[in-house]
């Protein structure tokens, strides 16, 4: 590799040693930046020689630690490993290397008039390779699925430096255990992953968003199950609480009313008729439900101002305190304002300010705990809160994670989360994989 | 509202990486420690001194154009680019000027004066001044060694201070419509003293009496990106002392437009001078602002096919990208085409362009092949720092294609 391609300067190593979250830091001792398959092989072959650990890394705006270096190491960056290599609008695929940027992976799609709906909020810095490795997912979720709804093949390295092309680029495939989807979401814990071939929709032709306000956050919680009940399907429906209705009104004023518990945006999209029917039945339910105020946004200019609101409201959540636990629970639909009720009764009981954001209609919430991690007695009471935040998710039928990952930030839930059983095979996997242990170690499961 | 930002605000940074989706420098090379995100936290951690602020340290907040881009895109608001210079300043108030560099701020650029009396000495030496428009090329190359390679403008003789009266009248027979002072900026009044004259021109025929205020200095933005605040304030003061009793100031350079309607923000609230500071960064408006609103006379002699290139200076700092081509749209005869990445930055960012010449290479590449695809005869752009650069990759890419200042075309001239 030349020179250019690796960073070993302290100063450069610093800016290694963190991800999007707020607890986690560790230095790598090298980055490299591979450019191509081969040499992914090669680095990977050496360190297994050496027991050098490997933590492959995105743009590292993910929210599990799960690219920050515990065991020092290498950080293997593929952000140079940045070619579309086939957008092929009659087979309904893409081809991409893993370093593309997914807005850039978008914008190149949407001149085809095709569509990649996963959309996890990240997309202007998340790269494809670290979104297929986290099985990331955004509002799109509810009618559309996450990442891996959409992996169809992809090109990987095994860290003996073995080179595996696995999938292919239809949408059934079942041909022995499906390895692609054993990959998809395994944190670049197995194989580090250098070319994948998604599935492509054509773009929907039309779209409307429809806004709703309520008094109470369980209220919203309560409309969202009857609107999907009644067979109405929105291609997103994002949820907000008061915290985040005032910041809104702060940066970017929509003439929300402050005193409003909640609120709700709606994309509803397909055909023309179709979404302006959809669209009156969102209307009507949240209605019924006794929604403070709800209508449809008056044009595509006020539509998107909605949304960039709401993307201004939910990273100033993260911003909000020095440490911010932005939990990822999701719970099955119908349980969904049982689990607003339950995080609203924890806030007070700590003493805590929870702010409820959220991707309502798959039941994926993000809790978010405002605290500091060097005020020891605030953070012991967030970090008991987020305990007790997660046992209620696990207690109504849901997961731990949505959408984040498990990486750092979740490990030591685990087993509370899997049965111990079930944690064994994610080792003997993880072992037939990488019997050298060098790959992104110290994620997922505590050691025993 | 005034904020002056202090390296504290790099704590507002959430990580999110928006930033490495606009940064010039980071689609590049892809390299954390050279986007803000990076910056922000080696900033962080050199605040609370658990990183060493060491040379390389130093070598990292340079690798920045301070171009805006990542401010404009941030969901926290984090003003980057702000951060970066007070980080710079914290950096060198430990670590001296290097010599040069303190002769060049603290003495020739601080002191008009000085510089125009050095200025005017190397104009005589042959080959690095312009006479009526033709370059004595002896010594050229010679220059483009000391800048590894970027050919610089040649300077002009006379300067434009001696080419101009205190007070330029609009000509006989057009309706006046009040007094604007003229902030020409350096590069105008040493190098491109023809487009500073034009400017004045089009101001003139356009119905204003222009006032081009003596004693001025530079207006202290290299100085301050550099990291010196202190000669930066000092330069500063010495400009709004000159500019107190003008209700309008018009600047041609997008960068010294930049730099003057900041100086609000170059000020801590409780200094003395910051509320002067601020009185006059609200009266300050760029040429093609000023015009766009205000209404020129303008034509050309024969048809011609434009294409504009945003300055990181007017468009980022200022949010001006609709008004020059507006003016471009409107002049009788231009056909205006929009290039494919129009607001991506040249690649100078001053002296970045020197120091990382590769970087600064790989940026200008794409900027001349967008120009390219365009097929204009005209580049039209509003900073002589995107003049230098552009003028240089059209030279170095034999481009078909003339590079100049919104004024330029606006006197109705091809030819400069």
């Amino acid at each position: 590799m030349s020179d250019k391609g690796l960073l070993t300067s302290p100063v450069d190593l610093e800016s290694y040693s963190f991800d999007g979250t707020t607890s986690w830091q560790s230095k790598p001792e090298a980055v490299v930046f591979p450019t191509t398959t081969e040499q992914v092989s090669r680095i990977l072959k050496l360190a297994t020689e050496y027991h050098i650990p490997v933590t492959p890394r995105g743009a590292g705006s993910n929210l599990s630690g799960g690219s920050v270096p515990v065991s020092g190491g290498i950080v293997l960056c593929t952000t140079r490993m940045n070619k579309i290599i086939k957008v092929d609008g009659d087979s309904f695929t893409v081809t991409t290397e893993v370093g593309v940027v997914l807005n850039d992976l978008n914008q190149e799609l949407a001149r085809n008039n095709l569509f990649f709906p996963p959309d996890p909020q990240s997309f202007l810095a998340a790269t494809i390779g670290g979104c297929v490795s986290e099985n990331a997912g955004g509002p799109y979720a509810v009618k559309y699925g996450v990442f891996k709804h959409y992996l169809l093949g992809l090109t990987a390295v095994l860290p003996s430096g073995v080179i595996l092309k696995l999938g292919g680029n239809t949408v059934k495939n079942v041909t022995g255990y499906d390895l692609p989807q054993i990959i998809c979401g395994s944190e670049g814990t197995l194989a580090v992953i250098t070319q994948v071939t998604l599935r492509v929709l054509t773009l929907p032709p039309a779209h409307k968003t429809v806004i709703a306000v309520f008094d109470k956050v369980v209220t919203s919680g309560q409309a969202v199950h009857r609107i999907l009940t009644e067979g109405i399907l929105p291609a997103k429906i994002e949820m907000m609480d008061n915290w985040v209705i005032r910041r809104i009104e702060e940066t970017t004023p929509l003439g929300l009313p402050l005193e409003a518990g909640a609120m709700l945006l709606f994309e509803l999209d397909g055909n023309t008729a179709a979404v302006e029917r959809e669209a009156e039945g969102v209307i009507k339910s949240c209605q019924q439900t006794g929604a403070i105020e709800v209508r449809a946004a008056r044009d595509s200019e006020e539509a998107t101002n909605f949304w960039t609101a709401r993307r201004a409201g939910f990273s100033a959540v993260y911003g909000a305190s020095p440490t911010v636990f932005a939990e990822d629970v999701t719970v099955p639909i119908n349980r969904i304002a049982d689990l607003i009720a339950k995080v609203e009764e924890i806030a007070k009981n700590y003493n805590l300010t929870i702010i409820i954001i959220g991707h309502a209609g798959d039941g994926n919430l993000h809790p978010s705990i405002l605290t500091d991690k060097n005020n020891v007695e605030h953070f012991r009471r967030a970090e008991r809160a987020v305990n007790e935040i997660f046992l209620a998710a696990l207690d109504f039928g849901g997961a731990i994670s949505g959408e984040h990952g498990i990486g750092l930030e979740k490990k030591r839930f685990m087993k509370q989360a899997m049965q111990p059983e079930a944690i064994d095979l994610l080792r003997g996997i993880k072992k037939v994989f990488d019997p050298a242990g060098i790959l992104n170690p110290g994620k997922i499961w505590e050691d025993r | 509202m005034s904020h002056y930002p202090t390296i504290d605000d790099a704590n507002k940074c959430m990580k999110c990486g928006f930033c490495m989706y606009n940064c010039p420098i980071y689609k590049v090379d892809h390299i954390e420690s050279h986007v803000a995100r990076g910056r922000n936290m080696l900033i962080r951690q050199a605040g609370d001194k658990s990183i060493p602020t060491d040379a390389d340290y130093g070598e990292r907040l340079s690798y920045c154009l301070l171009c805006g881009r990542c401010a404009a895109i941030c969901p926290a608001k984090v003003p980057s680019p702000d951060i970066n210079v007070a980080a710079r300043t914290n950096f060198l108030s430990q670590n001296n000027l290097s010599i040069p560099k303190q002769i060049i701020y603290r003495g020739i650029l601080q002191h008009r004066n000085m510089m125009a009396g050095l200025l005017g000495i190397a104009s005589w030496v042959p080959g690095i001044s312009v006479k009526d428009g033709k370059p004595l090329r002896h010594m050229a190359d010679f220059t483009s060694i000391l800048t590894r390679g970027l050919s610089l403008p040649k300077l002009s003789r006379p300067f434009l201070s001696s080419r101009l009266r205190e007070r330029t009248l609009p000509p006989k027979g057009t309706k006046s419509r009040g007094q604007v002072a003229l902030f020409p900026g350096c590069a105008f009044e040493f190098f491109f003293a023809d487009i500073g004259q034009g400017i004045v021109d089009v101001l003139t025929k356009s119905g204003f009496e222009v006032i081009y205020p003596r004693d001025l200095t530079c207006c202290g933005l290299a100085v301050r990106s550099a990291g010196d605040l202190h000669t930066a304030q000092l330069m500063a003061s010495h400009n709004i002392e000159k500019l107190s009793s003008f209700d309008h100031i018009i600047t041609g350079c997008a960068t010294c437009g930049s730099a003057l309607k900041e100086y609000g923000n170059w000020f801590s609230p409780d200094a003395p001078l910051q509320l002067k500071a601020q009185s006059i960064s609200n009266k300050v408006s760029d040429f093609s602002e000023f015009l766009a609103k205000e209404g020129f006379e303008s034509q050309i002699d024969e048809p011609l096919t434009v294409t504009y290139h945003d300055p990181c200076h007017l468009k980022w700092h200022q949010g001006i990208s609709n008004q020059p081509r507006e003016i471009l749209r409107s002049i009788e005869g231009v056909k205006f085409v929009e290039m494919e990445g129009a607001d991506d930055c040249c690649g100078l960012g001053g002296a970045f362009s020197i120091a990382h010449r590769d970087l600064s290479l790989s940026i200008q590449d794409k900027k001349m092949q967008s120009i390219k695809k365009t097929g204009a005869k005209v580049v039209v752009t509003s900073c002589p720092g995107c003049l230098i650069q552009l003028k240089d990759g059209v030279r170095r890419n034999n481009l078909p294609v003339e590079v100049m200042h919104i004024s330029q075309l606006m006197r109705g001239k091809r030819k400069p």
